[in-house]
């Protein structure tokens, strides 16, 4: 195999050191380490969204609406530092605002999804039979539906708003939920302290929300990371297809999908605003890669 | 094998109800008068009474939705409102375009997506493939399609000057000269229409199949990697067999069992992935057209498209079934 051949080849040609127990144990120890520099560089990104979202007034140069008609479609660099749009608004500031649309959107749809989905699925993993029938017919049919398009279907019938699209995408993500919890319920239900639990004369509905949820929680959390950049992701998705929040308001969808008319003279405003997506998807991602690494090796598939 | 097959049917044809109620059930229970939506606030009692009884929104909510599901069954949506075609013409017309863009980004992105996948589960143990291939596969997973699309826009149709910035290509006419026997008489047409298609299908294919590539590359790398330490792996490699023969031989044959059950779920992303993507790249199809009619409101033609959406993607998953039985006919017996 390769690497038994690298370690002879290595071997016969370098020189012949004693061991070194201090250098490897460093090499150990820094190969731990290494793998918390992903979750740090995820978090530091995360940080910095909820900053930028929570001090928005503070932070952004110029108000996001500020309409500055001597520097429409100014380029970046200057006054405004990422250009400003069609009406002469400041990109960056905008970009600044457009933070907090897509972290509301996208915790809030997780949270909503979570909230949904977790309960049902623990009924079902706990429950079987007609319980568990019933509610995973109804979760396959959801699921019949892209995430995207069962939001855009929610997002038609409701009209597009803040709280519509947090409703949609939260529903659109609940039948993975129901899926993830149920499968976990049904591990956790074999342990002996459930058993111990039920003879102590433990109620269903003690056993669900005392020891089976604890015990889910942690991974469902986690998993939760990663939807977090789906729901993001989809909420730009919406916007930028004119779903989303309505126009003046500011999210990174919306810059996008107007400053593609724009793409022949002005294309900062497609770069900066889709880079903003990437970044914060990305962040989410690797940070919820990392921790399911460090939570369960196994889930990872190697 | 029959009776998996029957029984496969069986679990499909509930869903396909199911979800065809939701769409039905979305449109109608939620918020929202379509015809109030569509006429504006000005409309006279008249033209809204008109618009009622022509949608046929003035008869009870069962009888509206047995006659939804009835007609939706024979493929007939009604006619749309702001076109005066029937809905399921205008689908027809736009199919095509949508089919051709999933097959040519599926394409992508298994030529993409498979070869690193695999290659980044053999060498794993080098942190420098390994570490370099999940930042990519987490790169391309975090990557909008839509952004993307502008930047291809952007650099090969704008400033290279490349490939059109907008349209699907006249796919009317490879159809139509195919349809009346005129391939061979007019032969370089024929090959310009085709052309025509292509250079309008490769850079939307390029930006959906280089995103899904990295879905791709991630399945790969775990159905290789459960593969790899199966136990017949291990017999081949004891028996002494090459390491090249343990991988084509043994190690891909077998990977592409569990890849297979990922392509149904592989096939709505991509669906899902035509919507943006036809939208960046202002390209006729399915997608595109659904947009559209959420945008002008108009329902008979979303509601159709969104169907025909879920119907698709549920037939392929039940195709994925049973070709998976076929492959690994343990399956059947379970």
């Amino acid at each position: 195999m390769a690497t038994t051949g690298n370690a002879a080849t290595v071997r016969a040609g370098s020189e012949p050191a004693a061991f070194d127990s201090e250098a490897y144990q460093r090499r150990l120890s820094g190969r731990r380490h290494r793998r918390y520099i992903p979750i740090a560089a995820g978090m530091l990104m995360v940080v910095l969204m909820l900053v930028c979202a929570v001090l928005a007034p503070l932070i952004s140069p110029f108000s996001p609406s500020a309409q500055f008609s001597d520097y429409v479609l100014e380029g970046p660099g200057g006054r405004h530092l990422l250009g400003t749009d069609e009406f002469g608004r400041d990109v960056l500031s905008r970009i600044i605002w457009g933070t907090r649309v897509s972290l509301q959107v996208g915790l809030g749809a997780v949270v909503v999804g979570f909230l949904v989905g977790v309960p049902l699925g623990i009924l079902a993993g706990f429950r079987g039979g007609g319980t568990e029938a019933i509610i995973m017919r109804c979760t396959d049919m959801l699921l019949a539906f892209p995430t995207l398009l069962l939001a855009l279907i929610i997002v038609t019938a409701l009209g597009g708003s803040l709280l519509n699209e947090i409703i949609a995408i939260g529903v659109a993500l609940t039948p993975s939920f129901v899926r993830l919890a149920r499968s976990m319920a049904l591990t956790i239900k074999e342990n002996d302290y459930i058993m111990a639990a039920r003879a102590l004369g433990g109620t269903p509905l003690r056993l669900m929300v005392r020891h089976i949820f604890p015990n889910a929680v942690s991974t469902l959390v986690v998993i939760a990371t990663l939807y977090i950049a789906n729901a993001i992701r989809t909420e730009a998705g919406l916007s930028f297809l004119g779903l989303g929040v309505p126009p003046p308001t500011a999210s990174w969808g919306n810059i996008l999908s107007e400053g593609r008319q724009f793409i022949k003279c002005c294309p900062w405003l497609t770069t900066f605003s889709g880079l903003s997506i990437m970044l914060a998807v990305l962040s989410f991602n690797i940070m919820g890669d990392a921790l399911r690494d460090l939570l369960d090796p196994r889930l990872r598939g190697d | 094998m029959l009776s998996y097959v029957v029984r496969r049917l069986i679990i499909a044809i509930p869903m396909l109800l199911g979800a065809m109620s939701i769409v039905f059930f979305a449109m109608r229970i939620l918020p929202g008068d379509p015809c109030l939506a569509m006429m504006g606030d000005e409309a006279t009692k008249e033209a809204l009474e008109d618009c009622v009884r022509h949608l046929g929104l003035d008869r009870p909510l069962l009888v509206q939705y047995a006659d939804y599901m009835w007609k939706s069954l024979h493929f007939d949506f009604g006619r749309s409102i702001v076109f005066q075609y029937t809905v399921s013409s205008y689908i027809l017309s736009m199919f095509p375009h949508t089919l051709l863009l999933v097959i040519a980004s599926s394409l992508v992105a298994l030529v993409v997506g498979l070869p690193t996948g695999i290659f980044s589960a053999l060498h794993r143990q080098n942190p420098l493939v390994d570490y370099s291939s999940r930042l990519i596969a987490l790169l391309g997973l975090s990557m909008p399609v839509f952004w993307f699309g502008i930047l291809l826009l952007i650099v090969f149709s704008l400033h290279l000057d490349l490939f059109p910035l907008i349209g699907g290509g006249d796919l009317i006419t490879v159809f139509d000269m195919i349809a009346e026997g005129e391939v061979f008489e007019y032969p370089e047409d024929f090959l310009a229409a085709i052309w025509d298609v292509l250079h309008h299908l490769a850079l939307p294919a390029l930006a959906l199949g280089l995103t899904l590539a990295a879905t791709v590359s991630r399945m790969a790398r775990s159905a290789m990697l459960e593969v790899i330490s199966a136990d017949y792996i291990r017999t081949a490699r004891s028996k002494g067999l090459h390491e090249r023969l343990v991988i084509y031989k043994h190690a891909l044959r077998n990977m592409m069992i569990p890849l297979l059950t990922i392509i149904g779920l592989f096939v709505a992303i991509a669906l899902t992935g035509t919507v943006l993507t036809e939208t960046v790249f202002t390209r006729p199809g399915l997608g595109k057209m659904l947009v559209d009619a959420i945008g002008a409101r108009d329902y008979p033609l979303a509601q159709g498209a969104i169907t025909v959406f879920t119907m698709t993607i549920i037939l392929v998953n039940l195709l994925v079934d049973i070709l998976y039985a076929v492959f690994d006919p343990r399956i059947a017996y379970k």
